[in-house]
């Protein structure tokens, strides 16, 4: 089977600084897979490389392709129109444009290969939250909201590989059920979905598989209830102590 | 003096002010990138316009889109000429490579078009209103409508179309808006056409007032960098009302005052605002 989603020797350099070294990782249609590790592993590195994307100059390198069309040679915007797309950490909507506004600025587009690029209103029945704010700015919507409407603007897109950079960061733990539980769903209907998450307890119980990565290597990956046990996962993000 | 012939005055100076900026406004707005070639981007359209007419023999109308795709042409070469320094938002070397690009433009415009001065006279320039003692032509009648009717249809592109919507959301994150699949450099391309478009149909329209030469421009970017600071950097209505403010501030302090200290006169409101008023006149934080 092609996987969704597939990299290798996926590489970026900061100023001379190796930043990741990823020689294969490979996301199937339908799977969640979660990236976990240390602050500064590398974790955001991987995502925004598989775009080609960052808001700093890494030098990236590396084969990435997306049901088997590679991409490597496209510019992020490209890439995204393919249907790979990005849902950032930190900045993720345009906070001087209503939540509408940033809903009707992408979509729309004719997609080939059957991709389904959400209507506004299967995006108001997946979001109900989004359509009581639909008026309001971006800049006034809570952290939750704001990750609801990075993902929905991402389904607007047509994606085929979702790529999420700590969509659960700064909210309340009912925040974080929801929208893991949404990304669940959108795997479960399709989608290949990279997950990068700190909150180890929460992803785990989510994800098909767990990538783990310290220092822009991957070191551990297997199945979610085969690296709970991980001393590895188990000691460092579980709290549990090893027998 | 007679306040009523005034105030037309500075109602249409006010809206040729308005609209030979408006072109830089959006292009600060959307890019945040600024071109001091703007001065003799106008002059370009105002010569252009006027060899299609005398030279050419072509009617007016004809004469206003050759203008604007000149303009259109003009500034897509600059902005590819100095992409990737608008990639780097490197607004030092942005603003001299403009300046220079300039006096390229005075330079071959001198030489294609010659160096004395000509009079742009269109059909509506010819004929005169008179209301009593109030005078004005239909040249500034046309000048007033094309100005609010721009302003109404650009206002409306960028609130209510997915190109306005594109334009909004590059102005305000370009690397966000990649990851929404647009492409930014196609539309920074866009605006400094847009901008060109722009300024030329402003000197098609507000250059029949007065003699044009190929060394002006530089009274005209002066103008917009006033306009595009009073009405709020990116802002379009701030803009519009900039400029009739200044037109009308003209108007009244060359007849009360003096003519000649007018340009001073509104740069020391420029300054009074910069400092009481940052924001210029669209001060909330995106507005349009």
């Amino acid at each position: 089977m092609i996987p969704m989603l597939e990299t290798r020797d996926l590489a970026a350099v900061y100023g001379g600084n190796r930043a990741l070294a990823i020689p294969h990782l490979a996301v199937a249609a339908g799977e969640l897979v979660g990236v976990v590790g240390a602050n500064g592993a590398g974790k955001s590195t991987l995502v925004n490389s598989l775009l080609g994307w960052s808001r700093g100059r890494p030098r990236i390198s590396g084969e990435v392709t997306l049901a088997g069309e590679a991409l490597s040679h496209l510019p992020s915007f490209e890439r995204v129109r393919k249907g790979l797309l990005l849902i950032p950490e930190g900045k993720l909507v345009f906070a001087t444009m209503s939540v509408e506004d940033n809903l009707l600025a992408v979509g729309g587009q004719l997609l080939g290969d059957r991709r389904r690029a959400y209507a506004l209103d299967d995006i108001y029945d997946l979001f109900p939250g989004l359509k009581e704010r639909r008026g309001h700015l971006g800049a006034q919507l809570s952290g939750g909201e704001r990750q609801m409407l990075g993902i929905a603007r991402a389904l607007r897109l047509g994606p085929r590989a979702l790529l999420l950079d700590e969509p659960s960061i700064g909210l309340a733990p009912r925040l974080v059920a929801t929208v893991l539980a949404t990304v669940k769903q959108l795997a479960a209907d399709g989608l290949a979905v990279l997950l990068v998450e700190q909150n180890v307890r929460a992803a785990i119980e989510v994800v098909d598989r767990l990538v783990l990565i310290e220092r822009g290597s991957i070191v551990a990956q297997g199945p979610a209830g085969a690296m709970r046990d991980d001393p590895r996962i188990a000691e460092a993000y579980l709290g549990a102590h090893a027998t | 003096m007679n306040l009523a012939q005034q105030l037309i005055n500075g109602i249409v100076l006010g809206h040729a002010y308005a609209l030979i900026a408006i072109g830089w406004t959006v292009l600060l707005g959307v890019a945040r990138l600024v071109n001091f070639g703007h001065g003799q981007m106008y002059m370009l359209g105002a010569f252009v316009t006027w060899y299609t007419v005398s030279r050419l023999g072509l009617p007016y109308l004809v004469a206003v889109p050759a203008a604007m795709l000149a303009g259109v042409a003009v500034g897509y070469v600059m902005q590819r000429v100095m992409l990737q320094l608008t990639l780097k938002q490197d607004l030092v070397s942005i603003m001299i490579v403009t300046l220079g690009f300039g006096y390229v433009l005075n330079g071959a415009a001198a030489l294609v078009f010659g160096s004395t001065g000509q009079i742009l006279e269109t059909p509506l320039s010819r004929l005169d209103i008179y209301w009593g003692d109030l005078w004005l032509t239909w040249q500034d009648v046309a000048l007033v409508v094309a100005a609010i009717v721009f302003f109404i249809v650009l206002k409306y592109v960028i609130d209510h179309t997915a190109v306005g919507r594109t334009a909004r959301m590059v102005a305000e994150d370009p690397p966000l808006a990649l990851l929404a699949g647009i492409n930014v450099k196609k539309v920074y391309l866009g605006v400094f056409a847009f901008e060109g478009a722009a300024v030329a149909l402003a000197a098609a329209l507000v250059a029949p007032r007065t003699p044009i030469l190929t060394s002006m421009g530089f009274d005209e970017v002066i103008v917009t960098f006033v306009v595009v600071v009073l009405g709020g950097i990116g802002s379009v209505l701030g803009s519009y009302f900039a400029g009739l403010a200044l037109g009308l501030f003209t108007a009244f302090f060359g007849a009360l005052v003096s003519p000649a200290y007018t340009t001073a006169a509104a740069f020391l409101v420029m300054i009074a605002m910069l400092v009481l008023r940052p924001g210029g006149f669209a001060a909330a934080p995106g507005s349009r």
